[in-house]
């Protein structure tokens, strides 16, 4: 039973071997493989923006932006205006879930999500590295922007040092080996055991649905195995501790954290969900409600208190851009080789509505040019088609995409 | 008159499409009864509803004539209305209780059912609460694994699928649940430890404490930013993870009639200056014996982890070079403590095998299994199985779990290593992951629902036996229902029921703002959900009507919670029954801070969400999510109160609005008396601006500022209060009983009570609000669901 996996697992991840030499090149010589891989984040800040401060009031010209101006890397960026989710003229916080799925109808109760975009980017660009994909989140919500190809959540990782322990701690390489071996035995076992109900014919379903589930994590423990063979990457320790803004110092070390899996190619594909928690949090000059904010009404000393979450939100947003604009890759920075998506699933999270979604794709390479205002509402998918394209899936549609508009 | 030809075409229209509707249905047995039910049942809706819901008036939005034709669409709101009396509304002419009922039988034919999945997947706090009785450990690691509702209100719900990354983490935590049990090096010896120091602080911390007879008066509480400071017991640092006794020799000191608190917390020293870092409270002695005594408690600690104390007593709040405090003598320390040796897991799934247990002395002890017999191994694995999949096993059942473990046997020769992978792999399996499992007879079946539902685990030896001989049904199986809500395991269902329907489980992520409410602590926040819990339990345990959840003259409070609700003459810490005088706005769920706390921000309270949330939750009205691009706000308060007030009442001068506001509005008001720590309040705090750091100051950074007014109107009855509030709720039991069966319904099955199932679930209540009581109808409710659950 085992072999058949294997040989499936070598089909999915037949790069790996190439992955292991540029690692051993990288020992010997070159601090990075020859050619810079291609890396992508999608980061969703689930209560928004505030639009009159976030879009630029003038043309394209970014530094109109009352939140943009200053940033570092604006030539490096595009905004968009007038993108959307179709389906979404009911949804309310639920929009949430669609944001990288574009599935309509979120707030239904028989609603099955979509497979987000970044896990159909894992499947191509997850290949090479010891993590196909990583996700983040603040807090442990169990859910965030990443969906499975069966729309079932995929839990995003929230505290800092079991991620970078996870990235960066040293194993103990024999006792993992033994455990992996173990924990191949007891999944044949358990699929041996599957095999024996379905005989005896019970409900087929649910055997299915776990049979996928074990099919899957041994492909997992595969790679695992697979990547005992190459030590993982040493970095210093750069994460922040700061109690009184623990907000902000969260979101800086996930950022940390992203940065430093590109950076070391541990991943080429992170979701960051920038989901709103309950209670005050406090950031410099407010402490408040960041939910209650949102909800402002057009109240001019909400609307200001709101700001300055986003304001710093956006703050730590432009330090990731800038530390990745600062790293040296063959051709050009880490931040050059990288896709930024950065966005909400609300338009107005005042008024709870899904029009004119904020987004900005920054790095990547592309020819950037300010902002790019659509005339029509057009589905954000066409954007999410066109990044695939750019990373070589070469997908017919995604979501409610209409055709790729050739937007960057 | 003018509308009856209007009607009738829409009715006739509505007959069209019903005879439409029929032939779908036609395959179904039911459907010659339903022809006959259709027509006078119309009636009924044209003579009740379609006044104001018709297409043409369309009040709230809501064309009946429409949404009753079309065979796909939701009626359940329609459904909820007119079952909890929401509709028609007080002032129109009602319904008697037949038409009532043929409407709602009508409802409940028509709605295209939606079928839920016909199992789940266990959830992780049923996994962690199962997989420590099977094995016979206490180790908490829920918090390793991934929240895992998806979307989801309920844990169990049955739309979310497992996934690889909980498989995954279900691995890492049986790993670590097997090594704990069954330590591949052995066991530490036990050693004790005796110290009277703290560590090092800064000495600006010096005031807390000082050296008092043989050990330490902890004096001053609280710091300039408002945290409580914790003091680190020094040369107690414990070896490996595990339980540990701490026992505190330990007095009050003062002449006030209160205990002081002596809060026992374990976490990562630090240095004290200004920044306390995240700790957890293990536990709260209540001090208030004025000679030495010793107060002992259990505590699980990690390595790295040291046990710190912070004292509280509003009595010596900064009081330099106080005489008064708590003087801790000393801490005694002993562990890591096993239940026996060799410890309980060994003895209960070795059983019959001979152990090796020498003296647990020297660095580490091993217990070793002298046998390589794998006939043992067998038995060992299909005692620990059947209980795991609540199931008889066949020899071939058992073969795929009982030749990985003989492999490992055969490979490694250490039995107690086979043993591990194996039940590794059977608390890995799908027939335990997944429920129901297959079960060799309808009785482990149940055992297998039942002990889930009210344990969050799997059945103990006496379902078990009953199970084998097939015998768990009618009066046994009542009875066997009743033994288990008595057991002390159905704390644990109280406990998970209460996050889920009451959102607890959100309680502590929110911090109110110091500056407001300068008084609330660590305490609070510990002990009022456990006075939400021990009602609960304790309505269930005694049986109480359930119209206690909406008023009682009666909680469970302790000394600390007792302050917060301004009741005199509660000392000591311990939970204990309360009664309440007529004047106190307490008693019911509705009103305990835990609630009152939950649905804010922790600054401002909202009245919209609030409100919305009760509504909902407790008074059991549905409410359709709020519409888009509708200017919402959050009010403020403060000065403005009656501009806030006019501003929600504006709700009124649109229907449509007001179709769902006048079920969120008025509780909202009524509950404005509490701010957002549940304290009662005639007046708003305004915030007062300060410069600079943060002192904290007991009377915070506000001033009062507009009154509040709690007045509101329910169905046309007006009240001044939350008092009155309640009376209009209570006199409606019925409601109050479905609402709680409907919730419980989906905590113990994973999915919402489809509309059929609704009516049986109010069928199971009874009419007298006397005789409608809790225990009665979480037995009556399982009893049912076990029944559905064979359909």
């Amino acid at each position: 039973m085992r072999n058949i996996s294997r040989k499936e697992f070598l089909k999915i991840g037949a790069a790996l071997p190439l992955a292991l030499q540029s690692l051993d090149a990288q020992a010997a010589k070159s601090p990075q493989p020859k050619h810079p891989p291609k890396r992508i984040i999608f980061i969703c800040s689930c209560l928004g923006f505030y639009a009159p401060y976030f879009f630029p009031k003038a043309g394209k010209d970014l530094s109109s932006s009352d939140y943009l101006k200053g940033m570092k890397s604006l030539e490096k960026m595009t905004v968009f205006s007038n993108l959307f989710h179709p389906g979404m003229e009911t949804s309310n916080h639920d929009s949430e879930k669609s944001f990288l799925t574009g599935a309509p109808r979120p707030e239904s109760s028989t609603f099955v999500n979509g497979i987000s975009l970044d896990q159909v980017l894992a499947r191509e660009m997850g290949g090479d590295t010891r993590f196909p994909f990583l996700n983040f989140s603040i807090y442990d919500r169990g859910w965030g922007i990443s969906w499975n190809d069966r729309g079932s959540a995929i839990p995003p990782m929230h505290d800092e040092e079991r991620i970078f322990e996870m990235l960066f701690g040293e194993e103990d390489l024999k006792a993992k080996k033994l455990q992996l071996k173990n924990d191949r035995n007891i999944l044949d076992c358990l699929r041996r055991d599957l095999e024996a109900l379905r005989r005896q014919g019970a409900t087929p379903g649910k055997l299915d649905s776990f049979k996928v589930v074990i099919h899957e994590l041994e492909t997992q423990l595969e790679r695992e195995m697979f990547w005992l063979q190459a030590r993982k990457p040493k970095v210093e320790y750069s994460l922040s501790n700061d109690r009184e803004f623990a907000f902000s110092s969260k979101i800086q070390n996930l950022f940390e954290l992203a940065k430093l899996a590109f950076r070391t190619d541990s991943t080429r594909v992170i979701t960051f969900s920038m989901d709103w928690i309950d209670g005050a949090i406090k950031v410099p000059g407010v402490t408040g409600g960041w939910h209650n904010l949102s909800h402002h009404g057009g109240a001019p000393d909400k609307i200001s208190q709101l700001s300055k979450i986003e304001i710093e939100t956006l703050r730590q947003f432009n330090r990731f851009l800038t530390e990745l604009d600062q790293i040296q890759e063959d051709g050009g920075t880490l931040l050059d080789h990288t896709t930024v998506v950065m966005g909400s699933n609300f338009g107005d999270s005042s008024n709870h509505t899904c029009n004119n979604l904020p987004i900005i794709v920054a790095g990547g390479g592309y020819r950037h040019q300010g902002n790019i205002q659509n005339d029509q509402p057009t589905p954000l998918c066409n954007l999410y088609l066109e990044l695939l394209h750019h990373h070589g899936i070469d997908a017919s549609g995604f979501g409610s995409s209409q055709k790729n508009m050739g937007l960057l | 008159m003018k509308n009856i030809r209007r009607h009738l075409i829409s009715l006739v229209g509505l007959l069209g499409a019903s005879q439409l509707l029929l032939n779908v249905l036609a395959a179904q047995e039911e459907s010659l009864a339903f022809t006959q039910l259709d027509h006078a049942t119309l009636e009924h809706f044209e003579n009740y509803c379609f006044d104001c819901h018709d297409a043409e008036v369309k009040k709230g939005n809501l064309d009946l004539t429409q949404l009753l034709t079309q065979g796909d669409k939701d009626l359940t709101l329609v459904f909820e209305n007119l079952i909890t009396s929401r509709m028609p509304p007080a002032k129109k002419e009602q319904p008697d209780p037949e038409e009532r009922n043929a409407m709602l039988d009508w409802l409940a034919k028509s709605q295209v059912e939606y079928s839920p999945a016909s199992y789940r997947r266990i959830s992780r706090h049923e996994f962690v609460q199962s997989a420590n009785d099977l094995l016979d450990v206490h180790l908490d690691l829920t918090g390793s694994i991934s929240e895992d509702r998806g979307t989801y209100d309920f844990d169990t719900d049955r739309r979310v699928q497992v996934t690889r990354e909980m498989l995954n983490s279900y691995f890492s935590a049986l790993d670590e649940m097997l090594e704990f049990a069954f330590p591949a090096q052995g066991f530490v010896p036990e050693k004790t430890w005796i110290t009277n120091q703290i560590k090092d602080s800064h000495e600006t911390y010096k005031i807390y404490t000082r050296p008092y007879l043989e050990g330490i008066l902890f004096s001053w509480t609280r710091s300039n930013n408002g945290n409580n400071y914790s003091f680190f017991y020094d040369n107690f640092d414990p070896p490996v993870k595990g339980w540990y006794e701490l026992s505190f020799d330990a007095m009050k000191l003062g002449d006030f009639p209160e205990d002081v608190s002596l809060m026992v917390f374990a976490g990562k020293y630090f240095h004290a200056d200004d920044r306390p870092q995240p700790q957890r409270l293990l536990d709260v002695i209540s001090l208030g014996n004025k000679t030495l005594q010793t107060h002992t408690i259990q505590a699980f600690l990690h390595p790295g982890e040291n046990v710190s104390v912070h004292c509280y007593s509003r009595h010596n709040f900064r009081q330099r070079d106080g005489d008064t405090g708590a003087y801790i003598q000393q801490l005694k320390a002993r562990g890591p403590v096993l239940d026996s040796w060799p410890p309980s897991a060994y003895q209960k799934i070795f059983a019959g095998t001979p152990l090796s247990a020498p003296l647990r002395q020297g660095p580490l002890t091993s217990i070793s299994v002298n046998s390589t017999c794998e006939d043992h191994l067998r038995e060992v694995l299909r005692r620990f199985a059947e209980q795991a999949f609540s199931s008889e096993l066949t020899d071939a059942e058992l073969e795929p779990y009982e030749n990985l473990a003989v492999h490992i046997l055969r490979e490694q020769g250490d039995f107690v290593a086979a043993t591990r992978v194996g039940l590794k792999a059977i608390l890995s399996s799908h027939r335990f992951l997944m429920a129901p499992g297959e079960h060799s007879n309808s009785s482990f079946a149940d055992a297998a629902f039942l002990s889930r539902a009210l344990w969050l685990s799997v059945p103990d030896q006496e379902l078990m036996d009953l199970a084998k001989v097939n015998q768990l049904k009618g009066q046994t199986l009542e009875a066997q229902i009743d033994r288990m809500l008595s057991d002390k395991k159905t704390e644990r269902m109280i406990h998970s029921f209460c996050n889920q329907w009451l959102n607890l489980r959100k309680f502590k992520k929110i911090t109110p703002s110091l500056k407001l409410y300068p008084l609330y602590d660590d305490l609070l926040n510990r002990f009022l959900p456990m006075e939400t819990e021990a009602y609960l339990n304790h309505l269930i345990q005694e049986n109480l009507p359930v119209s206690l959840l909406i008023d009682s003259d009666f909680s469970f409070l302790n000394q600390r919670l007792a302050q917060h609700y301004g009741i005199e003459g509660v000392v000591g810490q311990q939970l204990r029954k309360v009664s309440f005088d007529s004047k106190t706005p307490r008693g019911g769920l509705m009103t305990m801070g835990s609630i009152l706390k939950v649905t804010t921000d922790g600054f401002d309270t909202s009245p919209i969400l609030r409100g919305a949330w009760i509504s909902k939750n407790i008074a059991g009205n549905t409410l359709s999510p709020p519409p888009e691009s509708v200017k919402a706000i959050e009010p403020e308060h403060g000065e403005e109160a009656t501009s806030l007030r006019a501003q929600i009442e504006r709700h009124k001068n649109s229907p449509s609005c007001y179709a769902c506001h006048k079920s969120i509005d008025p509780y909202g008001f009524a509950f404005e008396s509490f701010d957002a720590t549940g304290q009662w309040r005639s007046r708003y705090k305004v915030k007062l601006p300060h410069a600079g750091t943060f002192q904290y100051r007991l009377e915070g950074y506000f001033r009062l500022g507009a009154e509040v007014d709690a007045s509101g109107e329910i169905d046309s009855q007006a009240f001044g209060d939350v008092f009155g509030l309640k009376r209009i709720l209570l006199s409606d039991h019925k409601k109050i009983a479905y609402n709680f069966v409907r919730k419980f319904f989906e905590y113990a099955n994973g999915y919402k009570p489809s509309l059929r199932q609704r009516l049986d679930l109010i069928a199971l209540i009874p009419n007298e609000p006397d005789e409608c009581r809790m225990r009665d109808l979480v037995i009556q409710t399982l009893i049912y669901s076990l029944n559905e659950e064979k359909q």
